[in-house]
């Protein structure tokens, strides 16, 4: 064997051991991971047809760039816990229903492993949506107004219009209703809830993986 | 023009070290050959960098001042600023760092390239894939897998476009004359075959099809501590390999050590995605090994180091008076300080309070712009007059581009280090409220805008530089494809 190929077997082998530990593993590994039938339904649950839209309306926005969604472990920091972010660390079986696992790198935005727990009311999430500064005073993040339409009241206000004031409120007559799209995000956000109990960790052993 | 007078000297010492002058009308011969591919690569790739630092720039005005442009799909926040990163990253490092890795194998192999037309149809390809898949992510087609958002069509469009770039420096290197094998060569060759390897193993499982999520946090991680550890990284380190020698005159100091660090980079490199998964849903050994791995980082940092000063032992004047020197060198400055935030992010306590935050974002503008940035200009300033036949013109816009660039990128690492601290000790405090934490942020992330104001200023200068260059082709009418290069391709 001369120089150039050994030369080539051992930057093949360094390259393709990480590849086999970390591609490979995880495809052979996580990837057969399975649901648990628990007394309590299948953990984790299955997600609506109307989230699983939503979540292709969260990767469109690419809400991933300031959300992160993943509670770390108690070995590493206790603050995710304590900003009640989630009441145990997220594990790998959490993403078994996503289609993307949108882990994230980046908190510009708070977490939003458990956003349907800590927020679950649709309508705030539309007033948010729509003009996040009047829902939550200095927040940075931008209006998604694009995912509402404007529309003029035919008899009776629709049921959906949002309520605005000031100088978000629409002109006379007319009413703000979130289109499909906005709806099926807020389904999204709302099946975001990882707060079921798995028996590889649980609020109270925390710390375990 | 003094300073003019300076660089042409400097470029006429740099000349003395080409190889030997046995070969002065073969090198004419690949130069030509080479011409309209390389060209039509460099030019392209520094117009996506001009597109990309200038998003870049409106994204982080946009983190300041939410108001701005507000409420319209095409420039929310979420769009534009992973259409920035991919610009960077595959509009113009990928096919700048391949255009320059041809143009130095085909040197150093001493072979001409044959089928021009092929590289450049593939070339045409991969801008085409560029401009359709920024397009849809800002239309809302986005996978949302960072560093892999480009949709499934426009992915495959840029893997097939990639081999059939790659392909041409596996071929130079198969057919080399002379059968030695320089330091430069290996890290270009690894380079070129993990990339598409690492590309389309991630987009397999994460884009064109979908593995089961619970799988996926390994993999994408995986594939970005590839895309810049194995592709990225030695890419400007053969780069460097090439142009400091040749420039210093000084041989490589010690063979050993370089292969040293060949190898340690390469295996550590390429396990160490995990740290930024740490205390995520991921296996607990995954991330210790990544934690290992990133530590021992310092092994082939030292190594490379040792030999990139003592090649500049006793000639730190040519720092002053060569540009490419000093692009060089100021690369591996930036390489140095990208490794020793890599290695701080790795350390458990630490990657608890930095990760995150601003922190994770002025490493990759480090290593991206910083490193690998600064070794590619300082090879285009010594490629380019070779390429066209035409020296530059402005010795002031050299100066004026060196400096934009470095104070950006300086400032970006040094806002990010501070301001990701304050952040995360902010973050860290349950007591203190989530939006409490962005006022905190924000004087840091001002000082980012001023950063990607003086990168994008710096971009400017350089493509103002390609521009005069290409005129003074055109005053001198020198052809883009000689007829040799025609008749054979």
């Amino acid at each position: 064997m001369n120089r150039l190929s050994s030369l080539f077997l051992s930057v093949a082998f360094l390259f393709l051991s990480a590849w086999l530990g970390f591609v490979v593993y995880s495809y052979l590994e996580l990837g057969r991971m399975k649901p648990l039938e628990g007394s309590d339904g299948v953990l984790p649950p299955q997600l609506s047809g109307q989230a699983i839209l939503g979540a292709r309306v969260y990767a469109a926005n690419g809400c991933v760039t300031c959300h992160s969604q993943q509670v770390r472990q108690t070995s590493v920091t206790h603050s995710d816990i304590e900003r009640n972010w989630g009441k145990r660390p997220s594990v790998a079986r959490d993403y078994l229903r996503d289609q993307t696992a949108f882990l994230g790198m980046m908190r510009i935005g708070p977490d939003l492993s458990n956003v349907g727990v800590r927020l679950s009311n649709p309508r705030w999430h539309y007033q948010h949506l729509y003009e996040p500064a009047t829902v939550v005073a200095g927040s940075t993040m931008p209006s998604y107004r694009y995912l509402f339409r404007l529309q003029k009241i035919q008899g009776q206000p629709s049921a959906e219009a949002i309520s605005l004031v000031g100088n978000h409120a629409p002109q006379e007559g007319y009413e703000v209703v979130p289109t499909q799209e906005a709806k099926n995000l807020v389904a999204y956000l709302l099946s975001l809830q990882h707060d079921y109990t798995l028996p590889e960790v649980s609020p109270e052993n925390a710390s375990t993986h | 023009m003094n300073q003019d007078s300076m660089l042409s000297q400097a470029q006429a010492m740099s000349n003395l070290y080409e190889p030997a002058p046995l070969h002065t009308v073969m090198r004419s011969e690949i130069d030509s050959s080479l011409r309209l591919p390389l060209l039509l690569l460099v030019r392209t790739s520094t117009f996506w960098l001009v597109m990309g630092s200038f998003l870049a720039l409106l994204s982080a005005v946009k983190l300041v001042i939410p108001s701005f442009l507000d409420g319209i799909s095409l420039f929310t926040y979420g769009r534009i600023f992973p259409v920035a990163c991919d610009l960077l990253v595959y509009g113009w490092a990928t096919p700048a760092g391949l255009a320059i890795s041809l143009w130095f194998m085909a040197r150093l192999c001493g072979t001409r390239l044959h089928y021009t037309k092929v590289l450049v149809s593939a070339a045409l390809l991969w801008n085409a894939g560029i401009f359709l898949s920024s397009l849809a992510l800002l239309c809302g087609y986005s996978t949302s897998v960072e560093l892999l958002e480009y949709p499934a069509w426009g992915s495959f469009l840029l893997f097939i476009a990639f081999l059939l770039m790659g392909i041409w420096v596996i071929l130079l290197f198969a057919t080399r004359q002379p059968r030695s094998l320089y330091l430069s060569q290996w890290y270009f060759l690894t380079a070129i075959c993990s990339f598409p390897w690492a590309y389309a193993t991630a987009n397999m499982l994460l884009v064109w099809g979908h593995i089961q999520g619970s799988a996926q946090g390994p993999i994408h991680f995986w594939y970005i501590s590839n895309l810049f550890g194995l592709w990225i990284t030695p890419l400007a380190l053969g780069m460097a390999f090439y142009l400091i020698p040749k420039i210093t005159g000084a041989s490589i100091n010690s063979y050993y050590l370089g292969i040293v660090g060949f190898f340690s980079l390469l295996l550590f490199a390429a396990w160490s995605g995990m740290t930024f998964l740490l205390g995520g849903p991921v296996p607990a050994w995954m991330v210790s090994a990544s934690i290992v791995a990133t530590t021992l980082l310092a092994l082939p940092m030292a190594a490379l180091l040792v030999n990139f000063f003592k090649m500049l032992q006793g000639k730190e004047t040519m720092l002053v008076k060569s540009p490419v020197l000093r692009f060089t060198y100021v690369g591996i400055l930036f390489f140095i300080i990208s490794m020793v935030l890599v290695m701080i992010h790795a350390i458990p306590c630490f990657n608890a309070i930095l990760h995150f935050t601003d922190y994770t974002a002025g490493l990759l503008v480090s290593l991206l712009i910083g490193f690998f940035g600064m070794t590619l200009f300082g090879a285009l300033y010594y490629i380019m007059p070779r390429l066209t036949g035409v020296a530059w013109f402005s010795t002031q816009l050299i100066l004026r581009h060196f400096w934009m660039i470095t104070v950006g990128v300086g400032l970006m690492v040094f806002s990010s280090l501070l301001g990701g601290m304050v952040e995360g000790i902010a973050l860290n405090d349950p007591v203190i409220a989530f939006i409490n934490v962005l006022s905190y942020a924000a004087p840091w992330r001002w000082l980012m805008v001023i950063a990607w104001l003086l990168i994008f200023l710096g971009s400017i200068s350089f493509i103002r530089l390609l521009i005069l260059m290409r005129w003074q082709m055109i005053e001198e009418s020198i052809p883009l494809v000689s007829c040799s290069t025609a008749s054979n391709s």
